[in-house]
């Protein structure tokens, strides 16, 4: 009695580990899909390539890049494109459509914390199965500019951790317009294309105009992935690194509390039909 | 509704050949309606997709225009001259998604696994006519629109000369890509009759085909630019158009008869495409479901 009761209060790490790691696992699943992404991702960094030396032309560095910083840069975000799902992720979302977040909430265990955990597994999973292999491609193929000392890897690898939580929160709020749209797709779309522009997905954000810049600052989408492309090409480094990581890690609190509430607004509003 | 669902006069008459041809036209457009109104029964939701879509047309070429003036040119091409090559392939390609979208891997691949494509089969309405009327996104239909801007911007920016005749040869150009992407998504399409995973090396050819004539070819290295133009003929649809209408010589020496080949590469290619499909066919013996 005693035992259950304490195992309700305090939070069940061992359900959510594991929950991350079939997260994880699943990803395993289909890896011919994965071979395809792999060479298509490959193909599109290669045109993304092509334009950013193009661009460059002759000049040895523009906005603190060189030629080799802006093809890390590509291979960077091409490998991340999966782990971060910077396409889009309408999981949560379909759940709510379909109402089976309805036997998920007889479950105990809290929602977001539920997501969150199997969205840490799916993350990880991709970077090991598309992330890791594409990188390691690009830089036999094209060379590669890698975070400098234990300073820098651990600084990236924080960052990269921040960039995720940041993302998540953001795709779960963009999810949860599930509970007041019957098709909140169309919503999914625009924030996804929000989301390309402003984490820098499409072009370093460097290299946009200053105005841009600074009305990017105000928002959250530069940590969802540009601090960290920074962090790892050495572009920030030291106290302009660490502040980097201090925003995202500022911006990945507030959009969970966000996050947070929006569920559990969006829950109140629930009607789940028959079944 | 029952007048129109009649049956299609019998052939042999040329008169009975026209009525046809207007009979099926009036089906397709039957089709398209239906798929409209249902699309359009949640009204913010559908302008919210329909903008959505938009912007993400916008966002990648904002992208680029927000970055070049820091660079100057991209290898001698002005923003005008880019958005010429980029317009083009975007109005072709959403031109095409609008009317080719049924055969798209993704929806035909989810007709095939559910079953649904039996009973396209079992009506007596011809095969393909069903399939092209069967995934209209009406969502798309803003983008036509954001494309055409930017297409015209390219117009008017760029270095071109224009006359009638190069009027002529852009719209040749994108008749032609509307019809070589649509033949690769019936490629696409097909191939979901023999493994019902989604194709995805189609979108290399299709999306990736896409960007990678949105930009100047002289960009790539000669082995991409080489196999896309000898191998896969994607440079005969805008980009030697658009050099010719530049002013520009053809790369390889080519002759300035290749500047015109965009409505011929594309139909050759969709004829080719047709032929799969009927082999497709021919072949598909449903899942079982």
């Amino acid at each position: 009695m005693q035992a259950s009761l304490s195992s309700t209060i305090r939070p069940n790490v061992a359900l959510y580990v594991s929950v991350a790691r079939l997260g994880f696992r699943r990803q395993f699943a289909y890896p011919q899909a994965a071979l395809w992404g792999l060479i298509t991702n490959l193909f599109f960094g290669v045109l993304r390539i092509s334009v950013l030396v193009a661009l460059f032309g002759s000049r040895p560095q523009v906005a603190g890049y060189t030629v080799q910083d802006a093809i890390t840069y590509t291979g960077l975000t091409q490998a991340l494109i999966m782990a971060l799902s910077l396409f889009g992720w309408t999981d949560f979302m379909r759940t709510v459509h379909r109402g089976e977040v309805a036997s998920d909430l007889l479950r105990p265990h809290d929602l977001l914390a539920f997501w969150a955990a199997q969205d840490a597994g799916r993350a990880v999973g991709q970077f090991v199965l598309r992330g890791l292999p594409m990188l390691a491609l690009f830089a036999l193929l094209w060379g590669a500019t890698f975070p400098a000392g234990v300073e820098g890897w651990l600084l990236t690898t924080l960052s990269l951790l921040l960039a995720w939580g940041c993302g998540f929160a953001f795709r779960f709020v963009v999810n949860c317009a599930a509970f007041w749209s019957p098709d909140a797709v169309g919503f999914g779309r625009f924030a996804w294309a929000v989301l390309a522009l402003g984490s820098g997905f499409l072009m370093p954000l460097a290299f946009f105009p200053p105005w841009f810049q600074t009305v990017l600052a105000f928002t959250p989408f530069p940590s969802m992935m540009n601090t960290t492309v920074e962090i790892w090409l050495g572009i920030r480094t030291g106290p302009e690194a660490w502040a980097g990581a201090a925003a995202q890690f500022g911006w990945a609190l507030l959009l969970l509390g966000l996050a947070a509430l929006v569920l559990s607004r969006g829950l109140k509003r629930l009607e789940v039909a028959g079944g | 509704m029952d007048r129109s669902l009649r049956v299609p006069p019998r052939h042999g008459s040329e008169e009975g050949v026209l009525s046809s041809a207007a009979h099926h036209l009036r089906l397709y457009f039957l089709l398209l309606r239906a798929q409209a109104r249902s699309q359009a029964v949640y009204r913010l939701s559908f302008a919210l997709d329909a903008v959505g879509s938009a912007f993400i047309t916008l966002s990648e070429f904002a992208a680029f225009v927000l970055v070049l003036p820091r660079f100057g040119t991209l290898s001698g091409w002005t923003l005008g001259d880019v958005a010429l090559l980029y317009g083009l392939a975007e109005l072709a390609f959403v031109l095409m998604d609008l009317l080719f979208g049924g055969f798209d891997a993704p929806n035909l691949s989810q007709h095939v696994r559910s079953g649904s494509f039996n009973t396209f089969l079992l009506r007596p309405a011809p095969l393909r006519l069903q399939v092209f009327g069967s995934d209209f996104a009406l969502r798309r239909v803003m983008r036509v629109f954001l494309a055409a801007g930017i297409l015209a911007y390219g117009v008017a920016a760029s270095g071109a000369v224009w006359t009638p005749e190069a009027a002529l040869l852009l719209t040749g150009s994108v008749l032609g890509m509307v019809a070589f992407f649509g033949g690769l998504f019936v490629i696409g399409g097909t191939l979901t009759f023999w493994t019902v995973e989604s194709v995805e090396a189609m979108n290399v050819l299709t999306y990736g085909g896409r960007t990678l004539i949105s930009y100047p070819m002289d960009i790539y290295g000669q082995f991409l630019r080489k196999t896309f133009t000898y191998l896969i003929p994607a440079a005969f649809l805008s980009y030697f158009p658009v050099l010719h209408v530049l002013g520009r010589p053809l790369p390889d020496g080519l002759p300035l008869l290749a500047a015109y080949l965009s409505p011929l590469v594309g139909p050759l290619m969709l004829a080719a495409a047709f032929a799969f499909w009927r082999l497709g066919v021919r072949h598909y013996g449903g899942t079982g479901t």
